[in-house]
């Protein structure tokens, strides 16, 4: 196992750093010069040197990149030339929201995922699964843009029954029937693509253990089909969809972007948003390193639990 | 990204379309889809009623029906022209943008995958493309060289790079293992000769089932960048920034965003279709 991971780690590592030298120079691509451009436009020309120097602009190109890259690792994020505030705290706070809107559109995806998958195959009706089937391909192909404008013109204004974005005003423990209220939408509109692909992985998966010889013998010897999904098909089909789950993290975090502007939830997406408006280039800059190390380190995760689970891998065959 | 899964070539792609989309309910019905769409796209100078930009006397936020197919917007311009306008950028994307995209990266793949260094040293570089999130990749090479359409186009070419080249990848592998290919190897046939003659045809069928879910994915993108403001430049329309408007103004006139919202949803849609009957014309 370790030696799996050493194997895997250093190609990790230089997607790593092949992507911090890309964001590196994205403030130095964008034409004019990087002080006066985060200066802002009627800034005095003490105050566009004071952000050279804070900067190190005036220091060379490579001594540059090695400070930015210290700073990040030491999470020393500096301060935002828009907002005024830390970049550190924005992007803690950030984090959090966006942290607590992942994981309850994971347990959407999951809920429905097992839901649809083992009523479907328990049903075994094919009228069933021609619906299930197309709602699935609705579900993956919409945008999650779309279906969240969807569920705002229908539960926020047209049925006035959920609120239309935003964070509950006290916070998620101290009220937390509020806090279901303001996450439902959103967690719905993020789980429902992640929720979709999960359910036809492991409607597949069930499928295919269903058809395993251990199946036969338990239907001769007379178990019935509801108890063979559940406690035989289900834990077989169970770790396989476990690496599904890690793949659809990634894909999570990156469309919380959307769904955050979508319902004005305070992640990190929306904090990229108006920092690309504002024209906050280094707190970008932050955001788009931290995006980049999250999909490594998922990617990561996800590798090694399927060598974990799956000695095949561990031993080679995976190398290539 | 979503990537369609590749298997070794067998029959023309002529037999694959015919079998996969006008045979196949889901195809012919995404195909459907797909016409309806560009036709208003391509049309839109001839039915729209207004100018994409025009603004009308007195016409403020007015909900459908009568004069304005779809009601007006918050600057009194008709929504139904400006969607049929709106489509246009979309028909860019998905038929200039992700073809470029695609071609590159078959090029790269053919170049590299059958020199073990090159190979190596493009496979490293789509790992880092496919690294940044394509919203994140987007907002990168929106800061670099401004909102508008050429940018949405690069993004989304950009993209699609790294996807065609691991595809047509695995497709030459595969088929490289495959005895007649090898037979053909054995009598003398030289590297370049085989890729023009066998193995590169062979190859690019499989892809046509990545072209739907690409082009899909590219109304998405689009979408998605005009959404956050990252789209075309105002006052122009695209689906995504009609959205954005939509949402604006969703308590004054929450049918705004309706038009947009299923135009947008029978491209995505429609594009899956014909790309899930493709899929299964090949299997069949």
């Amino acid at each position: 196992m370790a030696r799996y991971l050493a194997g895997r780690l250093p190609s990790a590592l230089f997607v790593l750093f092949a992507a911090s030298v890309l964001v590196f120079a994205v403030l130095r691509l964008i034409p004019g010069d990087p002080a006066v451009t985060l200066a802002g436009p009627d800034a005095s020309p003490e105050a566009v040197d004071a952000v050279r120097a804070e900067l190190g602009l005036d220091q060379p190109i490579l001594h540059q990149y090695v400070a930015w890259l210290g700073d990040l690792v030491r999470f020393d994020l500096g301060r935002s030339y828009v907002l005024g505030v830390d970049n550190a705290s924005l992007v803690r706070d950030g984090l959090t929201n966006t942290i607590v809107l992942t994981l309850a559109a994971l347990l959407v995806a999951v809920l429905m995922a097992l839901a649809l998958s083992i009523g479907g195959v328990l049903a075994n009706r094919r009228w069933l699964e021609a619906v299930l089937s197309g709602f699935n391909t609705i579900a993956v192909a919409l945008p999650t843009f779309v279906t969240g404008t969807l569920l705002i013109v229908l539960l926020a204004v047209v049925y006035r029954v959920l609120p239309a974005g935003g964070t509950p005003p006290e916070g998620f423990a101290s009220r937390p029937d509020l806090a279901v209220q303001y996450l439902l939408m959103p967690a719905l509109c993020l789980g429902l693509p992640a929720g979709a692909a999960l359910t036809r992985f492991l409607t597949e998966s069930l499928r295919t253990q269903l058809e395993a010889p251990y199946v036969t013998t338990a239907q001769a010897l007379g178990i019935s089909r509801r108890r063979i999904v559940l406690t035989q098909a289900l834990p077989n089909a169970l770790p396989s969809a476990v690496t599904v789950l890690g793949v659809q993290v990634g894909a999570l975090l990156g469309g919380a972007v959307i769904v955050e502007a979508v319902f004005a939830w305070p992640g990190l997406g929306l904090l990229i948003e108006s920092g690309i408006s504002g024209r906050d280039y280094p707190l970008v800059q932050v955001l788009m390193m931290l995006s980049v190390l999250v999909f490594v380190v998922t990617q990561l995760l996800t590798d090694v639990a399927n060598a974990w689970l799956d000695p095949r891998i561990r031993l080679g065959g995976a190398a290539a | 990204m979503t990537v369609a899964e590749v298997e070794p070539a067998e029959g023309t792609t002529g037999r694959t379309w015919r079998r996969g989309v006008l045979l196949h309910g889901r195809g012919l019905l995404g195909l459907v889809l797909v016409t309806v769409v560009v036709a208003a796209g391509l049309l839109a100078p001839l039915i729209a009623p207004f100018g994409a930009n025009e603004q009308i006397e007195g016409a403020n936020l007015v909900g459908p029906g009568g004069a304005h197919l779809l009601g007006t917007d918050e600057v009194n311009r008709d929504i139904w022209s400006r969607v049929l306008f709106g489509i246009r950028v979309d028909l860019i994307v998905v038929f200039v943008a992700v073809p470029v995209g695609a071609v590159v990266g078959i090029a790269v793949g053919v170049a590299t995958t059958m020199n073990g260094l090159a190979d190596t040293l493009a496979q490293r570089l789509f790992d880092v493309v496919l690294a940044f999130p394509v919203l994140i990749l987007g907002i990168g090479v929106t800061a670099v060289m401004g909102p508008g359409v050429v940018t949405v186009a690069v993004v989304i070419a950009l993209a699609e790079v790294p996807v065609f080249g691991r595809l047509v990848r695995t497709s030459l592998l595969t088929i490289r293992a495959l005895p007649y290919v090898e037979s053909s190897r054995v009598m003398g046939a030289g590297t370049w000769w085989l890729m023009r003659r066998h193995m590169l045809p062979n190859s690019l069928e499989p892809l046509t089932v990545q072209l739907g879910v690409s082009m899909s994915v590219a109304v998405f993108i689009e979408g998605a960048l005009s959404f956050l403001g990252l789209g075309v430049r105002p006052p122009d329309p695209s689906l995504g920034s009609l959205i954005r408007d939509g949402i604006r103004n969703v308590w004054q006139s929450p049918t705004f965003v309706v038009g947009p919202l299923v135009v947008v949803s029978m491209l995505v849609l429609g594009f899956l279709l014909i790309s899930q009957a493709l899929a299964a014309g090949r299997r069949a």
